[in-house]
């Protein structure tokens, strides 16, 4: 049974990428064949956040439009082998999806046997990221401890329980899941960010992960490896968490709080 | 001079070529005068009084008499020195209210068009008429929102009252003809009596709204007034002014 997994926003720059492609390691190295969709055409990322930016050969909007296989364009990832990446087309605009291509695609991936497909929405709620959440049985909300990110995301959720497939044929509800990602314990405790109680609050929604803001998320993008496989670094645990709790585990919540201060800052510290 | 108005009048000449007239049905609002007495001083005194009010409105105002409601039926003579007595009021009148054989012999004695009741009982009920909805029974069931309410969504209950028993966004709204009973938390906008009716109330369980309106009447919270902040919050209409107060107090 292949489950399609679409992570979104609605905001840019909250992490939608990061998380796709740390989720999807995450699935793959626990034995489960993952396939990754880029569905920002014209402005790709999710390749280079992989590493396999040089690899790309023909892209998704290639394959909707009949001129390659869809397996001359997945790209079989180098690390781990149950691990596929489908990159969006830079030359291309947004136009160029079209939902019954996206359906065909994955319908043999389907076919293929991939037990999940991960589709990396873009921002907004124009027709990329109406593509990318139509078909989901499951959504990763990736949220910004902040007011503007928070808004989007309700905004999002909105969609998500109208304009999906499921919706229009009253197929049950898609699976939401709310990610909060660059989360600052310290920030929060001095009042400057919404806490993950906050935001939980007024989306009316559960936890599947909290990330940390770490410098490491840069770094790993940089090199093109995904984060979570940066096995020193708080984001990779987190996300490990994530993914666990994706697949039914029960997990307990970390970083969200402050680290604890010792006896005399305790005592003097105020 | 606009672009419609000439294409209106070309059209208008293009048709002026084919024929002489054209026969169209249209429908024209009329004023009535109903008459309780024939007797021309008391109608000129009546009709001047009402006009002074609306001069303008009431200028060379088509009207048509409804004689209905006198006594007997009037002589011919009697209706020509009302017609006087309208006309001396400024208004115009162009005909009689339909009312019987009698009544259109007298018509016919003046030389006046009969101008037929819609709700008359011997034509054919007109089609609009019958399509128009029948009046919906007061006892709706209250409308049932037991999702969330997302930022950007609309949820409307025409003519019954709405029960939300989840969350409601800050950019959502909801509406209802009736009263809005809200058992999370409000951070959207409210509408109660969404067709003016000014007993609607909304009932809600964390006051954080946005916007309360009831029967058109509105307030914004820039800033929530701190006392009704998060708490259990109803709101009414008190003649034009809306008020809230906190539930259980």
């Amino acid at each position: 049974m292949t489950e399609i997994i679409v992570v979104t926003s609605g905001k840019g720059g909250v992490g939608k990428t990061t998380t796709s492609a740390s989720l999807s390691c995450g699935l793959a190295r626990r034995g489960k064949k993952v396939a990754v969709i880029d569905f920002d055409i014209g402005l790709r990322n999710l390749d280079l956040i992989m590493g396999c930016e040089r690899r790309v050969v023909y892209d998704f909007v290639n394959v909707i439009q009949g001129e390659c296989t869809l397996k001359q364009a997945l790209i079989r990832d180098k690390r781990l082998e149950t691990l596929y990446v489908l990159a969006a087309s830079q030359t291309r605009d947004k136009e160029a999806l079209t939902s019954e291509g996206v359906r065909r695609v994955f319908d043999e991936l389907t076919a293929e046997g991939f037990d999940y497909i991960v589709c990396d929405s873009p921002a907004g709620i124009e027709k990329g990221a109406h593509l990318a959440m139509y078909f989901a049985d499951r959504a990763v909300v990736v949220v910004n401890p902040e007011v503007s990110s928070v808004r989007d995301s309700d905004r999002i959720l909105g969609l998500l329980s109208s304009k999906t497939q499921r919706a229009e044929q009253g197929n049950g509800q898609v699976k939401e899941h709310l990610l909060l990602t660059r989360y600052s314990p310290k920030r929060v405790a001095t009042g400057e960010m919404m806490s993950v109680e906050d935001v939980k609050e007024i989306l009316g929604l559960d936890v599947v992960g909290v990330v940390p803001e770490s410098v490491d998320v840069l770094a790993a993008s940089n090199a093109g490896v995904p984060v979570i496989l940066n096995d020193n670094s708080d984001v990779s645990r987190a996300y490990e968490d994530a993914v666990a709790r994706l697949l039914g585990e029960t997990v307990p919540l970390r970083f969200i709080d402050e680290p604890k201060k010792g006896f005399f800052a305790r005592m003097f510290g105020g | 001079m606009n672009k419609p108005a000439d294409a209106a009048r070309d059209k208008a000449a293009d048709a002026a070529r084919e024929h002489a007239v054209e026969i169209r049905f249209g429908q024209v609002g009329l004023l009535q005068v109903r008459l309780h007495t024939t007797n021309p001083g008391a109608i000129l005194d009546e009709l001047t009084g009402r006009t002074a009010t609306a001069p303008h409105f009431f200028e060379r105002t088509a009207v048509c008499l409804d004689l209905s409601t006198l006594p007997k039926l009037p002589s011919a003579e009697e209706i020509r020195a009302v017609m006087d007595v309208v006309r001396r009021a400024g208004m115009l009148s162009v005909g009689l209210a339909e009312g019987g054989a009698s009544v259109s012999a007298l018509a016919q004695d003046l030389d006046m068009p009969v101008f037929t009741h819609i709700r008359a009982v011997n034509k054919p009920v007109p089609v609009v008429q019958a399509a128009a909805p029948a009046p919906e029974p007061a006892t709706l069931p209250a409308l049932m929102q037991n999702q969330p309410v997302r930022s950007g969504q609309r949820v409307y209950a025409r003519n019954r009252d709405l029960i939300v028993t989840a969350n409601v966004a800050a950019g959502a709204e909801v509406m209802a003809d009736g009263c809005v009973h809200i058992y999370g938390p409000l951070r959207g906008r409210v509408m109660a009596g969404a067709h003016g009716d000014t007993e609607a109330r909304v009932f809600c369980q964390a006051f954080n709204a946005e916007l309360v309106s009831i029967a058109g009447i509105f307030r914004v919270f820039e800033t929530i007034p701190p006392e009704l902040a998060g708490v259990p919050v109803q709101a009414w209409l008190a003649g034009e002014d809306l008020r809230f107060a906190k539930i259980g107090e």
